[in-house]
């Protein structure tokens, strides 16, 4: 199995790296108020939305650009950027057959057929998906099934149009327009995304998931997701991408917010695989994405996972705000770099509430000449008493051209809190391999099932699809890294 | 912003320049490349990333608005007290190197002079490895620094007490004070080296120490630091270390009091199969600020560090640890490990640490672990259990807390002093 998916890779190298011809509906080039104002009068948004988006503009161009990141890359020039496509023609899909054939055969290339998936509704591991092709939003399923429990699940701009009261109340609590470069570019000029609410009581019957592509070329992605939780509810969310094989380097600026009310449960997993560039660091996603999660009320428990294999350069750092006493952060991540790439993640939990506890377990690996960052704050504030955490970095090195960094922030100003925080860096076991090489399992394969083994805690975590989907994707990302 | 940055810096240097000489030993390159760091960046704040939790800058423009530089003459009581018996006392009284104050040096092989006697030879060492692009503190230290101290072990030569530096600074009027050392141990030399720092002045002082130490191949220096400067005081503390093949080079650093300490650690393990140990403990109440800063420098292979940070902040006291494991291309089988345990005795105090790894090397080991906690209740339930009050029970937990570290002292009559000094903080 491994061996075919080796082989496959070899021919490859990025599977998902084929464009679809999809004539696009596009803005022009560049930024300024015009180009918000076009896609604001494309959307049909209403007044609010404009308002909304104008005001993160305006403080936008007043921002720099953040560099303290451990990583170098050519900043974008945001002037060189298309901010608005979508697919053409573009008109209300009531079901599968009005959707272009061509973008259906893109998606079986993806390997998310919606027939089938429509075909297996009903059946237990079914999956509702939201696709994000180029900033927007084509098609939602299940939305029939999934309204029947009152569960709201659809695109972005349709939850302007349709909920624009929860879409006013909640937008922005989280990750406020100007709470930085990335978050206030995307709040002015985000196209689509996807957005859920759970109401009170409802544990959602099935994973909700979205999937983004970028299609079109020299455009940047700039998606919205919105989760809230009503009181006693839950859901578990899954979030995919991929990207064509292009020269440039695309941007991709997202802002992820999740509201957890009273007993509520957000699980949100993640596996990111954009273009990570060519062998030789040419091309390749610029993956600059703010998410953050508030558990606003008590009790409640927000859990990220991410499996990170993609993108030339990574800037992630998947938060939990513990506002709600007794409330609950985990952030389980496995991040992957391989020739050029460069990662600097890792995650915040800022302990406000009583009795909050979070788990941080990061496994960093590095292969190539690519660069592996965690980086991580907790922050216990005074009043948060017998707040507890527990932090774990690893990170594992393959070659001697990469790098492996840790940089945890601490600050702890409660006496009643107790915080733990290790990390180790090693390169992968010698003996380990001998073991499996004198068994007659090959040096790849022997890496493959070494590098598994190590990210077991994470890819546990995982919804049993991409499970297997990651751990695919960690074989083929350090193929060729060691020998 | 920055017009008021460089404003604190301006004042700062206008206020120094009428009071300071020319400065002959260290090469006049150095000493402009100090004057533009101090221009361009100006004193460090906490937009600073090294500086995140030490905002310099504010507690000059805060606390030292004037300079006065006015030093009362010095009672020789106050340096009796502060002598050991059981080494070679020498003293640096406010920044300057005083040998009539110091005692004399029979022992063979050593070699004690201020500063502004040194050879071209040995001018040559001098700002090698504290570089003043690389802090402004250490520029400041550059520009204004006093009349230092060179002290040097010859070759082969093993010096059989331990050397005991105190500084002491003695003034009655918010004063700055840059004193200077350069500590050079030869091939197959050793030394143990204690530095006491202390205030005995009324005044508020500001001390921006810079230690450069050489330690050659084959040569062992164990350093001791002990800081008890007391509330009046501010201190910069920066030590740049080299450490050469099949050297040894260890530090523990004792942090009693003093309003804020700022610990600089900045050891380059420069050539193959050496070592480095850093020890530090603090213990802080009030409003003091304690914050320890260590760079190791993994440049060579088959060396190995190790460090191990204890703190205890009490009051609304603020406690850092910043430690950094740097591990270079060459540097393959490093062992690198870094330990902080910190433990908060009150709702208002704080601990920040920040444990850094950063690695470009693949065959290495090394890791960090930090925790920060209560005093365990389980150990204070046992030991009121066994009829020990509360209040007792509590400092018995703290001593043991502690005493890993200070166990590390191997000069009785040090160890005899920080134990003494530290129950009665407690």
């Amino acid at each position: 199995m491994a061996n075919e998916i080796l082989e496959e890779h070899i021919q490859n190298d990025y599977k998902w790296g084929f464009t679809t011809d999809i004539e696009a509906d596009e803005a022009p080039k560049g930024l300024n108020e015009d180009i918000i104002r076009f896609i604001s009068a494309k959307k049909n948004e209403p007044e609010w939305m404009l308002e909304f988006r104008l005001k993160a503009f305006r403080n936008w161009q007043n921002m720099i650009e953040p560099e303290w990141a451990h990583v170098s890359y050519k900043k974008p020039n945001f002037r060189d950027i298309i901010y608005y496509s979508a697919p053409k023609p573009k008109k209300e899909l009531a079901s599968l057959d009005e959707v272009d054939p061509e973008l259906l055969k893109t998606f079986e290339k993806l390997g998310i057929s919606l027939e089938e998936q429509k075909r297996l509704s009903g059946v237990q591991s079914n999956i509702a998906v939201d696709i994000v092709f180029d900033s927007v939003s084509v098609k939602t399923t299940f939305k029939e099934t999934l309204a029947e429990k009152g569960i709201i699940f659809c695109s972005f701009s349709e939850a302007v149009q349709d909920h624009p009261d929860l879409v006013k109340k909640y937008m922005g609590m989280v990750v406020p327009p100007t709470d930085n470069f990335y978050s206030a570019l995307n709040s002015a000029v985000f196209t689509d995304g996807s957005f859920c609410y759970i109401p009170k009581g409802v544990r959602s019957p099935m994973e909700l998931s979205t999937y983004f592509r970028i299609n079109a070329s020299g455009t940047g992605q700039f998606e919205r997701t919105l989760i809230i939780a009503d009181e006693d509810s839950y859901v578990s969310y899954l979030e995919g991408c991929t990207a064509p094989q292009r020269d440039e380097n695309q941007l991709h600026a997202a802002v992820v917010e999740i509201i957890t009310h009273k007993n509520a449960e957000v699980k949100y997993s993640t596996v990111q695989n954009w273009y990570p560039g060519d062998k030789n660091g040419k091309g390749g996603i610029f993956n600059f994405v703010t998410k953050r999660g508030l558990c606003l009320e008590d009790n409640s428990k927000i859990s990220w996972t991410q499996v990170e294999t993609g993108s030339a350069v990574t800037w992630k750092y998947p938060s939990v705000i513990l506002k709600g006493n007794n409330s609950v952060g985990e952030f389980y991540s496995v991040a992957v770099t391989n020739n050029y790439q460069q990662a600097d993640t890792g995650t915040k939990m800022i302990h406000i509430g009583k009795n909050t506890r979070s788990t941080i377990i990061s496994k960093g690996i590095s292969a190539g000449f690519s660069n592996n960052s965690y980086r991580g704050l907790v922050q216990i504030k005074k009043g948060a008493s017998n707040a507890r955490n527990f932090s774990q970095c690893d990170s594992l090195l393959m070659g001697d051209k990469c790098g492996a960094h840790t940089f945890p922030y601490i600050e702890i100003k409660d006496k009643t809190a107790i915080v733990e925080h290790e990390a180790t860096t090693s390169k992968i076991g010698e003996d380990q391999l001998f073991y499996c090489k004198q068994r007659g399992i090959d040096n790849e394969k022997a890496i493959g099932l070494i590098v598994n083994g190590y990210c077991k805690e994470v890819l546990n975590k995982l919804p049993m699809e991409f499970a297997v989907e990651a751990q695919k994707l960690l074989a083929i990302s350090l193929e060729g890294s060691v020998g | 912003m920055i017009a008021e940055k460089s404003q604190v810096t301006r004042q700062l240097m206008e206020g120094l320049q009428k009071l300071s000489s020319k400065i002959a030993f260290i090469p006049d390159e150095e000493i402009v490349s100090a004057i533009r760091q101090l221009e361009e960046k100006g004193l460090p704040n906490n937009k600073h990333e090294d500086y995140k939790y030490c905002n310099i800058e504010s507690f000059i423009r805060r606390e030292f608005k004037t300079l006065d530089q006015t030093f009362n003459p010095l009672d020789l009581k106050v340096i009796e007290a502060y002598k050991l018996e059981d080494a070679i006392n020498l003293v640096v009284l406010n920044g300057n190197y005083s040998e009539a104050l110091s005692e004399k040096v029979i022992a063979k092989g050593i070699t004690i002079k201020s500063l502004n006697e040194i050879t071209s030879s040995e001018k040559n060492y001098i700002a090698s490895q504290a570089k003043s692009s690389s802090d402004s503190l250490i520029a400041l230290n550059t520009v204004f620094c006093g009349n230092g101290l060179f002290f040097k072990v010859e070759k082969g030569n093993v010096i059989p007490m331990p050397v005991h530096i105190i500084y002491l600074n003695n003034n009655s009027a918010p004063s700055l004070s840059n004193a200077r050392n350069f500590i050079h141990i030869e091939s197959g030399a050793e030394l143990t080296l204690i530095e006491s720092f202390i205030n005995s002045g009324g005044g508020k002082i500001f001390s921006n120490y810079v230690s450069e130490k050489l330690v050659d191949e084959n040569a062992k220096l164990t350093c001791y630091t002990f800081q008890n400067e007391g509330p009046l005081s501010y201190s910069v503390h920066t030590n740049a270390v080299k450490v050469n093949t099949y050297a040894h080079y260890s530090n523990t650093t004792i942090t009693l009091s003093g309003e804020l300490v700022r610990n600089n650690h900045n050891i380059e393990l420069a050539a193959a199969s050496c070592e480095a140990h850093l020890n530090g403990l603090f213990i802080t109440k009030g409003t003091q600020l304690v914050d320890n800063h260590t760079l190791i420098d993994h440049q060579m292979p088959h060396c190995e560090s190790n460090e191990l940070y204890k703190g205890i902040a009490n009051g609304k006291s603020i406690g850092v640890f910043n430690g950094k494991i740097f591990v270079r291309k060459d540097a393959q089988k490093t062992n690198a490990y870094q330990s902080s345990k910190n433990i908060l005795m009150s709702d208002d105090a704080t601990i920040n640490t920040k444990p850094q790894l950063e690695i470009y090397a693949d065959d290495v080991k090394c890791s960090h672990g930090t925790s920060t906690g209560k005093i365990d209740m389980d150990a204070l339930f046992y030991l009121k259990a066994r009829g020990i009050g509360e209040e007792n029970a509590r400092k018995l937990l703290l001593q043991a807390f502690a005493e890993e570290v200070i166990n590390k002292i191997e000069v009785d009559s040090l160890k005899e002093r920080v134990l003494h000094l530290f129950e009665k903080t407690l």
